[in-house]
């Protein structure tokens, strides 16, 4: 009896907690906009008019993606650290930050996606550098 | 997300298919926006463009998933919109791969599930970054400009059977001048149309012809009789015929017997015509005789000898001897008596074959009966 009490009254504190967390989520603003959940939602069929729940999938999802380029990141740090061993002179040059193919694989993996990445597709990894810094 | 397989099943399907609006594009342009965001955020300073389209098509596909989860957990449940323990579910099935909390534990409350705790976590870590652009509401769709109404447009109908609320006419010197359409006139000009389409079929398949011939170097082949021998092939073999038309079906053609298309020939013009051409469709032989059916029967004599006429390539079809059923057709019309005479002695010939004739006859006759009464 007393149990049970205290798990009600543990349940009573997770609902609470999700409400509030719910609520919360109104003054929070998620990178993705509503608008852009919203609309994938609609096209896979859920429909709901709460605009907090669609909050809540627009943070998941934002969570995952953060997630997701963090472990790029990390990927990323690692292949530089290894290659600015060999050729210490080119520290100063090559140390952008670059979100690529071959680590953003690797990453997805880890999440249960398998990306493959292609061998020869011709993307030019300095998309975005000026054009000072691109000649090796 | 589902594995690599039918990831790019789903890939190859979606990229055979047109695209159809441009929302999709938009959306998806919206999402690499906001990946890219993500990403800074998280400390990249540039992108590979394949590696930002690959991870904001799977941020995408994310929200997808989840949606399709939910909805699914919504509708297991009998409700037609979800609410956040659809979500929450939904949240658990996508994160089992990389595992949560509590995953192990089989009934826990959804309410304090992992995933939720860790996006609590990871909502009071973050500070919220907005998206960098003002966005409409999209998809957009468009407010029609519908034409008003009667009523709307303060406007009299011009007949009195026209009701208020139907949209107004156009304006009169739109429709007023031109003259109306003479169907017979389009008909007409459609079947022009098509018999230019066939001449040139035809003619193509000469070609087609004298370049075969040319080719097995036969010298018959320049000679412009043979153009007719080329159809004759085209036909036998159905590789060099002309395809067919839309809307036209194939029919086998039929040639007579020597016997009866003479006997045709001598008694009746229409049956003469066709079988001049020797290659007479059997849709074409049965059109007469289905349109009188379909048309109905005109009441005179006149009308009566044209059907009969008319119907004569049937019967020859179905029992070989056309004389008998002319005498045999009558009984049942009311103009028995003018006709008999003429045909009479011919049926008197063989009562039994005429029985038969009758007897095959009968369904033919209901309708033509139905329509006298």
């Amino acid at each position: 009896m007393n149990h049970s009490q205290q798990s009600n009254e543990a349940k009573h504190d997770d609902d609470a907690a999700l409400s509030e967390f719910l609520a919360s989520l109104m003054d929070y603003t998620p990178t993705i906009p509503d608008e852009l959940v919203e609309h994938y939602l609609g096209k896979s069929g859920f429909q709901c008019p709460d605009v907090r729940l669609i909050r809540l999938v627009a943070v998941a999802t934002q969570k995952f993606v953060a997630e997701v380029a963090n472990d790029a990141l990390q990927q990323c740090k690692a292949r530089q650290a290894s290659i600015i061993k060999d050729k210490r002179d080119k520290q100063q040059k090559d140390k952008r930050l670059i979100l690529t193919m071959e680590d953003l694989s690797k990453a997805l993996h880890e999440h249960g996606v398998n990306v493959k990445h292609q061998e020869y597709f011709a993307d030019s990894p300095s998309t975005g550098m000026d054009p000072a810094s691109r000649d090796e | 997300m589902s594995n690599g397989g039918g990831e790019s099943g789903r890939e190859h399907a979606r990229s055979n298919a047109p695209r159809k609006s441009g929302g999709d594009d938009f959306a998806c342009s919206i999402a690499k926006v906001a990946v890219a965001q993500i990403c800074e955020r998280e400390g990249f300073q540039t992108f590979q463009l394949s590696a930002l389209e690959t991870l904001s098509d799977i941020a995408l596909r994310y929200i997808h998933s989840i949606g399709k989860a939910a909805n699914f957990y919504a509708n297991f449940a009998g409700r037609r919109e979800g609410n956040v323990f659809d979500i929450i579910q939904g949240l658990e099935d996508l994160g089992l791969v990389q595992g949560f909390s509590g995953a192990s534990d089989v009934d826990h409350c959804l309410a304090c599930s992992g995933t939720v705790r860790e996006i609590f976590q990871y909502v009071g870590e973050t500070d919220d970054v907005p998206f960098a652009h003002a966005i409409p509401q999209f998809p957009v769709v468009k407010d029609r400009n519908l034409t008003p109404s009667f009523l709307q447009a303060d406007e009299e109908p011009p007949e009195e059977h026209i009701p208020a609320w139907l949209p107004v006419f156009p304006e009169p010197h739109t429709y007023a001048q031109l003259p109306a359409p003479d169907e017979g006139a389009t008909e007409t000009m459609v079947k022009i149309e098509q018999k230019k389409h066939r001449k040139g079929d035809r003619s193509l398949l000469n070609l087609q012809q004298r370049f075969v011939f040319n080719t097995l170097k036969r010298p018959s082949s320049e000679d412009p009789v043979n153009a007719d021998k080329g159809k004759q092939v085209g036909e036998s073999n159905p590789f060099l015929a002309a395809p067919l038309q839309y809307g036209e079906k194939e029919v086998s053609h039929v040639t007579f017997p020597a016997k009866i298309s003479n006997e045709a020939t001598m008694e009746d013009h229409v049956a003469q015509n066709h079988v001049m051409d020797n290659r007479v469709s059997v849709m074409e032989m049965f059109a007469p005789a289905i349109d009188a059916l379909q048309g109905g029967f005109v009441d005179s004599e006149e009308g009566q000898k044209k059907v009969f006429l008319n119907r004569r390539p049937t019967v020859q079809f179905k029992i070989g001897t056309g004389k008998k059923s002319f005498g045999n057709l009558s009984p049942q019309n009311e103009d028995f008596e003018k006709i008999s005479p003429w045909f009479g002695r011919e049926s008197e010939k063989d009562e039994k074959k005429m029985r038969a004739e009758k007897i095959l006859k009968e369904p033919m006759e209901n309708p033509q009966g139905l329509a006298q009464l």
